[in-house]
């Protein structure tokens, strides 16, 4: 007997095949190297009331800056989020169906998808576009973060772009800049006077665009606070009371403060 | 010989599907529909057993009858909204759609193949800021038809029920109520409902049927009632953050309208 809360089997009934499932003959002209593409940056840390993940807003196509609006940081429901790296095709795509099959399940098994299923659908969907990922076309490497409301804390998992998830203790951060702040988020949180973990929210905040401000630095392909068109990047925080995006005016006065102001020498 | 070889027989079998089919689900509890300032509200009286169901972002729906059957239907309702809202869009998803194309046909089929059991079973649906108004609801019978209402509506176990308990509710401004008092309302409407619903014999005559429903000892029935059911309330209130506008109605939120009811 089936019980019916399968999102993606509904979907099947009706036709539909995720990217990965019909590439079949497609073939890429020459054969490339796994690479995945990942240009962007995206961090996501413990804070004191839970969880921030930030991204950064350009999209890039080689050398070209494509867009410097796109949101990285997508609602999954009113407590978990993906932040993604890689293809924005397939992660939207996956973004899409993860966030129906999260209401689909409740709404027709009439109970809350566990954070354990959760994470096991979005490993399905990684899983089964390997096809796309091993063409070098279509990698996603996302971040799932979340509050954990049976835990009561924030919690933050990372992916391979084979499926494999892993829980990140303190922070974690993935994209084309992330090499240049992952030692910087190590020496912060280590001997930067104060942990992540101890941060309260405006200290949060102020850290991690610093810390995109860092890897704009030295990846062209992290977009940085757009001064003419006035984008910050997203920044979102996950508390027990849910998910929250950081308004423009709040970033702005904690970007004043912490990137170019009095805060700005210290840490 | 086929049923409908005979078109006496073929009357006649469907009169008795009727027959039966009214007689299983008169006694159960009716659901009433009531818009108020935040959004809408549908409520019903049930043994601890979940009658309400959230359907999509903004749109719920109950049903009085065989449980099973109601499950299925929900079943079916909730699977059209989420391919259409993943295919299309979430504005795309609309109340409309689910009756015309999915609930009403669905049960009709049900309804017209003798040989097969039917839906057991009447819905109530409500559709909250959708294309078609700010509170509408969709009542649709176990014969598959439906109809349309605004601001209030509802379902009790035979149609004079409906009738009375819309009659009740039909004087309020629903864009100004308060969530209590549109509980409070309901709560007198599906007293009435109940009433009617459990007569042996439902007057057909509009004027006697009117005298019977003015004569209902709501507190009496609501007394009664309260012994063995609870209230079950659930809005979708446009407040809510995000698009999911579901929202389970706190015990305590109601307490001042229950409270005109409830035996010291």
């Amino acid at each position: 007997m089936q019980s019916g809360g399968d999102f993606v089997d509904l979907l099947r009934q009706s036709g539909y095949r995720f990217p990965g499932e019909q590439l079949g003959d497609v073939k890429a002209e020459r054969d490339l190297p796994f690479e995945p593409t990942d240009a962007t940056t995206i961090l996501a840390f413990q804070y004191a009331d839970g969880v921030l993940v930030a991204g950064d807003r350009r999209a890039t196509a080689g050398n070209m800056v494509l867009y410097d609006r796109a949101d990285k940081v997508i609602d999954l429901d009113a407590f978990s989020v993906m932040a993604i790296s890689g293809s924005p095709s397939i992660a939207f795509e996956i973004a899409r169906i993860l966030e129906h099959a999260f209401q689909y399940y409740r709404r027709r098994l009439l109970q809350e998808m566990s954070l354990q299923a959760k994470l096991r659908r979005l490993s399905l969907l990684i899983k089964d576009n390997l096809p796309m990922a091993m063409q070098g076309i279509g990698a996603v490497i996302p971040i799932f973060a979340t509050y954990d409301r049976v835990d009561a804390r924030g919690k933050i998992y990372f992916y391979d772009a084979l499926g494999a998830q892993f829980e990140s203790a303190d922070f974690t951060t993935t994209g084309s800049g992330s090499p240049a702040i992952r030692g910087a988020m190590y020496y912060l949180n280590r001997w930067g006077g104060q942990q992540f973990v101890d941060m309260d929210r405006d200290a949060a905040i102020g850290h991690a665009l610093q810390l995109l401000d860092t890897a704009s630095e030295y990846d062209s392909a992290t977009g940085r606070y757009e001064r003419s068109a006035d984008i910050f990047p997203s920044v979102k925080t996950i508390t027990a009371s849910g998910l929250a995006e950081i308004e423009t005016e709040a970033l702005r006065e904690l970007y004043v403060q912490y990137v170019d102001g009095e805060e700005a020498g210290r840490a | 010989m086929m049923l409908s070889d005979e078109p006496y027989r073929w009357a006649e079998a469907v009169a008795n599907r009727r027959d039966y089919i009214e007689d299983q689900i008169r006694q159960g509890s009716p659901v009433v529909g009531v818009g108020y300032e935040g959004g809408v509200l549908l409520l019903t009286l049930s043994q601890s057993q979940q009658k309400v169901f959230e359907v999509y972002d903004r749109i719920l729906l109950a049903g009085i009858g065989h449980s099973t059957d109601i499950e299925n239907l929900r079943q079916a309702a909730i699977d059209m909204a989420h391919s259409i809202g993943f295919n299309y869009s979430e504005d795309d998803v609309t109340l409309r759609q689910i009756v015309y194309f999915g609930l009403g046909p669905a049960i009709k089929a049900g309804f017209d193949e003798v040989v097969r059991s039917p839906f057991l079973a009447r819905v109530l649906l409500a559709e909250l800021d959708g294309q078609e108004g700010a509170q509408v609801f969709y009542s649709v019978d176990y014969d598959g038809a439906f109809h349309r209402h605004e601001r209030c509506a509802a379902v009790g176990g035979v149609v004079e029920a409906d009738v009375m308990m819309v009659r009740e509710l039909s004087g309020l401004d629903a864009e100004a109520l308060s969530l209590s008092d549109a509980a409070g309302a309901a709560l007198r409407a599906w007293a009435i409902g109940r009433w009617i619903g459990k007569m042996d014999e439902v007057p057909t005559d509009a004027d006697a049927l009117d005298q019977v429903a003015g004569e209902v000892d709501v507190v009496d029935v609501l007394e009664m009632a309260l012994k063995d059911l609870a209230v079950e309330a659930v809005v979708l209130e446009r407040s809510q953050l995000g698009k999911n506008k579901y929202r389970n109605v706190e015990a305590e939120e109601i307490a001042p309208a229950l409270a005109q009811f409830k035996a010291d």
